[in-house]
């Protein structure tokens, strides 16, 4: 589903943010990304989603090489992935609801059936009591699992999480990790950044993990 | 989709991507109409919660489409003078003085018979004085002149009105026999003329100069609203919308903005026609004349909407071409 063939990234004139990173990734998988703060993880996941181009080495996802997707079927592309941002990026003048379902207006999916999946998908995270409340008035952690209902609301085929469980309780954390778990069992290749090593230890998937840009170790699952 | 619970690798991934392509054209035709009709009115919603900036915009614009639209106005009413003025342009053939009224009367038959001409009407030398004394008020002084001194005249009206034409015609006509000269005023006319089409380069350009107006108008606020729903561009980007998604709202905004500066123009063109009615046609009248201000009417209103409509879209699409370069992640 994902290969990296020796990839490297510099922005702008500083050292690399990554450096010959190779590893492939399974369809249907599921795995951990680690490392210490500024190691590349959301880079990393960055070049997944196209939001950066490499600067030397191949990416490629679903046998596409991304280098190569003209500018207008980027959209497209990024709609087959779905992605819980590390700063949640949620729009602050909407409810929960209306962010919930932005990925399925672009789409440009029927209302109806929209907030059938945004109502299902908020049910997951626990938060369908509070679907007209505005992001705001949420705390950091329910703002969290707002973008985590955002990424799967649409069912993607790949599911990308950077730091979804910051904010989380362990309680909570456990309970979005079983989220993926689903998510996974049911096709969707899912990669998990985060530096939460108790969970990750506890959970037993494949473990990517980064030191200052370089890939240092490929643990698979126990 | 499939559910599926065997070991990873083999697992087929439940293709969500194919999807999007299997969706029938119908579906993705109604989904990309709904969205066109939800930004028209969240465009209008958003300029409506700001109703005093909108206005001011919308007046900016307004002003900027009232000048060359009540010059254009101004020169169609001139045109209808100027074709009042054609038929007022006439040859005067003075006749031989010796001619008595009889053989006059057959020049001027013979005058009528010419190629270009439209029709002539024979003055007789005795109607001559009369309306000369009619109009000069010397009745006494020439009631004392034994002869008439006037020739008889026949007034040509040439079929063509163009001057150079008129010109030809006159020299044509002074060959008849029996014709003394035949004199053409054109100069006035011809000045009328140039003045016209000066009046009408200078609309032009001031169209050209204001429109581009109403583009930077448009496009600065619209830069705004872009820079203002930054935040909203970005996260849509990430999350797989189109450019023509992200520009859509802004679109409409323009051409909201565009079609409210046009609707406040006619209202400020039919305001200022009433406010100078009156003065125009007393001046007219002071020369003798019937003169109207002319109104816009429906088709010369819907024709200014749309222009004004077509020129705050295209003033959205210029602004957010350019802004999206610069917010888009990528
Ligand atoms: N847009 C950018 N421009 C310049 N440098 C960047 C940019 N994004 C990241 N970097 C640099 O790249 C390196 C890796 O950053 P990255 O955000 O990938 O780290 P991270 O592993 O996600 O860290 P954290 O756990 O704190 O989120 C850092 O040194 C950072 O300064
Ligand atoms: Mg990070």
């Amino acid at each position: 589903m994902i290969v990296f063939e020796h990839v490297g990234k510099r922005y702008g004139g500083r050292s690399e943010a990554l450096a010959d990173i190779n590893f492939r990734v399974g369809r249907g998988e599921m795995l951990f990304l680690t490392g210490h703060s500024g190691a590349g993880k959301s880079s990393l996941l960055r070049l997944i989603m196209r939001l950066e181009k490499p600067s030397r080495g191949r990416v490629l996802v679903a046998g596409h090489d991304l280098d190569r997707f003209h500018l207008s079927q980027i959209p497209y592309y990024r709609r087959q992935i779905g992605v819980v941002f590390q700063d949640h990026q949620l729009l602050f003048d909407r409810s929960v609801f209306a962010n919930v379902a932005l990925p399925l207006e672009i789409q440009g999916v029927e209302p109806r059936e929209s907030a059938r999946r945004v109502r299902a998908a908020l049910d997951k995270v626990g938060l369908l009591y509070r679907e007209t409340a505005l992001p705001i008035e949420l705390s950091s952690g329910e703002r969290q699992r707002i973008g985590i209902a955002r990424a799967v609301v649409n069912k993607p085929s790949l599911l990308l999480a950077d730091e979804p469980t910051g904010n989380l309780d362990p309680q909570l954390s456990t309970d979005i990790m079983r989220l993926f778990e689903d998510f996974n069992r049911i096709g969707t290749t899912v990669m998990v950044a985060s530096h939460d090593l108790a969970l990750i230890t506890r959970l037993r998937h494949r473990v990517l993990r980064l030191r200052e840009g370089r890939l240092v170790g490929d643990e698979e699952a126990t | 989709m499939t559910r599926r619970t065997t070991s990873p690798e083999s697992q087929r991934p439940a293709r969500r991507g194919a999807r999007a392509s299997q969706v029938g054209l119908e579906s993705r035709t109604r989904a990309w109409l709904r969205h066109h009709r939800a930004m028209w009115l969240d465009s209008a919603q958003r300029l409506a919660k700001r109703p005093l900036s909108s206005l001011l915009t919308m007046l900016a614009i307004a002003i900027a489409l009232v000048l060359p639209s009540g010059l254009w106005l101004a020169l169609d009413s001139a045109r209808l003078l100027d074709a009042e003025l054609d038929e007022s342009a006439t040859v005067t053939v003075y006749l031989d003085t010796r001619l008595d009224e009889r053989a006059a009367m057959d020049v001027a038959a013979r005058l009528r018979d010419q190629a270009p001409v439209a029709g002539a009407r024979l003055v007789t030398a005795a109607e001559g004085l009369a309306e000369f004394q009619q109009g000069v008020g010397l009745e006494d002084a020439l009631a004392s002149l034994e002869d008439n001194p006037l020739p008889a005249a026949v007034v040509v009206t040439p079929a063509d009105t163009d001057p150079d034409s008129v010109r030809v015609l006159a020299s044509n006509l002074e060959a008849v026999d029996g014709v003394d000269e035949a004199r053409v005023d054109l100069a006035w006319l011809e000045r009328l003329r140039r003045l016209a089409e000066l009046g009408q380069r200078l609309a032009l350009a001031l169209a050209g100069l204001f429109g581009l107006g109403v583009l930077l108008v448009v496009g600065n606020t619209i830069r705004l609203a872009v820079e203002s729903r930054r935040q909203e561009i970005e996260v849509v980007t990430l999350i797989g919308a189109t450019h023509a998604f992200v520009r859509r709202p802004f679109l409409y905004s323009g051409a909201w903005y565009g079609l409210g500066g046009g609707v406040l123009a006619i209202v400020l063109l039919v305001l200022g026609g009433h406010w100078l009615s009156a003065p125009v046609t007393a001046l007219a009248e002071s020369y003798g004349a019937h003169f109207t201000l002319p109104r816009l009417g429906l088709k010369g209103s819907v024709l200014l909407c749309f222009c004004s409509t077509l020129l705050g879209w295209l003033g959205a699409w210029l602004a957010v071409g350019r802004h999206l370069a610069d917010i888009k992640p990528r």
